[in-house]
């Protein structure tokens, strides 16, 4: 049939094999447009047939795109507008790329993770810093770092293997306190010595929902999102309402505090 | 006779006869087998001086022998390739394995081999037999007809083979200066009939920022 294709080798695809707006292989993604667009993360297009126009967000022609489905200025610098007809390829660093189907619902990805989405969602910032939420009926693409995996609430995640949360169950920080506890306790949460087993701090997601995490603790490098206004009571805006004198010193992930407040002093 | 045992090892079974492979890439041998490094790529004294000169540079070593050999590469993805007659056209990073009786060489590649940050050159291989190509997860072909142009993100490409064309697309605009680019401004175009290797993964090249 083919001239170039080995039998035995690999499938060789074109535009009549290659599926639309699904899987290629558990690595790669194939979306269709038909005249349609889809919004798209830079950079993770790796190839395409057809006629297919890439426009950055600000582009003046898809005003109209963006005031309805895109409100998340800080991240305009990072996402395109893919415009035309044919197939288009999309992959991210060999990370596994799935595609979920929103059916008038919401849902919260790490930034970082998606892909691409179609414009009949919208994607808004949620209000946990780094994260971003999709609202509307719609498929999207995101990228985990190994396959990934559904979980019920109740339950406690390690902050690395989080992917996102569908259908807002919700989502706060958990310390396992006892074991962290008093002098000694903060020393051992300070300096590690003693044993801590890197595993106090955990994000806890009740209520109804669904969890995703991904396989493994590598997280998917993100690009600096920027800041939230600065505006009091925005989490990450900077202004910490009352607590004016609180040093701005950096603290280590899963510090309890600072040790005097800790002592009363 | 190459055959892939999972995705990220390959297994030659040799009767004596002879296999080009990246230096270093034998992870484990079966039978009667000689490794003789072959310098300068086994292209004799002008290949050696080619490929000096281009910075394709690769070190290959013939394995000779009787047995299985089987090699492998940073668990990279390995794809055969089948060639009959026609010209295969990869990075020497990405190439791990080639059948004793197909020749190598080095071609220019234009600015494609500059979008990529892999060099103004790339490796060629042809003639009749079987190659084994790498590359960071595992390989999508695509097949390019004449009605069926495709174009490919440089830091995505692995390989081509058969009659293309390759031109470059540049999408850069004053929008890529003023931060609002497309953020895909450089692409190859193939035409022509053929077929393109490409990873789900992108190099770090200067296209990738803009």
């Amino acid at each position: 049939m083919s001239t170039h294709a080995t039998p035995g080798g690999p499938a060789v695809f074109d535009p009549a094999t290659l599926p639309a707006d699904d899987n290629v292989n558990p690595y790669t993604f194939c979306v269709e447009l038909k005249g349609t667009q889809w919004f798209l993360q830079k950079g993770k297009m790796i190839a395409y047939y057809g006629s297919i126009d890439f426009n950055g967000v600000g582009h003046g022609r898809l005003e109209r795109l963006v005031r309805t489905s895109f409100h998340s200025p800080l991240h305009a610098s990072d996402w395109v507008v893919a415009d035309g007809s044919g197939k288009m390829l999309l992959a991210d660093r060999a990370f596994d790329v799935n595609s979920f189907d929103l059916e008038d619902g919401n849902l919260t990805v790490r930034a970082g993770n998606l892909l691409a989405f179609q414009p009949s969602l919208s994607l808004k910032q949620s209000i946990v810093p780094g994260f971003l939420t999709l609202l509307g009926t719609g498929r999207f693409v995101a990228a985990s770092n190994g396959p990934v995996v559904f979980m019920e609430p109740p339950i406690r995640v390690d902050p690395q293997a989080l992917v996102g949360w569908a259908d807002c169950p919700s989502p706060c920080h958990h310390y396992d306190h006892g074991y962290l506890t008093g002098v000694l306790g903060g020393l051992r949460a300070m300096t590690g010595l003693g044993g801590a087993s890197g595993e106090e701090h955990q994000f806890e997601f009740v209520g109804a929902g669904t969890v995703l995490l991904q396989s493994t603790e590598t997280l998917m490098s993100e690009q600096n999102t920027g800041a939230v206004p600065h505006e009091p009571g925005v989490p990450g805006g900077g202004m910490s309402g009352g607590h004016g004198a609180q040093a701005a010193a950096p603290r280590l992930p899963g510090q309890l505090g600072d040790l005097q407040r800790r002592f009363g002093l | 006779m190459f055959r892939l045992q999972g995705g990220r090892v390959l297994a030659v079974d040799m009767t004596g006869d002879a296999v080009r492979a990246k230096n270093g890439a034998m992870v484990a041998y079966d039978g009667q087998m000689a490794f003789r490094k072959l310098s300068g790529g086994g292209e004799g004294i002008r290949g050696m001086v080619t490929r000096r000169i281009t910075g394709e540079q690769m070190t290959v070593m013939e394995v000779k022998g009787h047995g299985t050999c089987w090699f492998a590469d940073r668990a990279a993805e390995i794809t055969l390739v089948g060639l009959q007659g026609d010209k295969l056209y990869v990075e020497s990073s990405n190439l791990l394995a080639t059948d004793g009786g197909l020749r190598t060489g080095t071609s220019f590649t234009g600015l494609r081999g500059a979008s990529q940050g892999n060099g103004l050159f790339t490796t060629t291989v042809e003639g009749h037999g079987q190659a084994a190509i790498t590359s960071d997860g595992p390989a999508v072909v695509l097949r390019v007809s004449p009605q069926y142009p495709l174009s490919v993100d440089p830091g995505a490409y692995v390989a081509h083979q058969g009659n293309l064309r390759q031109s470059f697309q540049s999408g850069v605009t004053f929008r890529t200066f003023t931060g609002e680019g497309g953020g895909e401004a450089f692409q190859i175009r193939f035409e022509g009939d053929g077929l393109v290797y490409v990873q789900p993964s992108e190099r770090n090249t200067i296209a990738g920022d803009v």
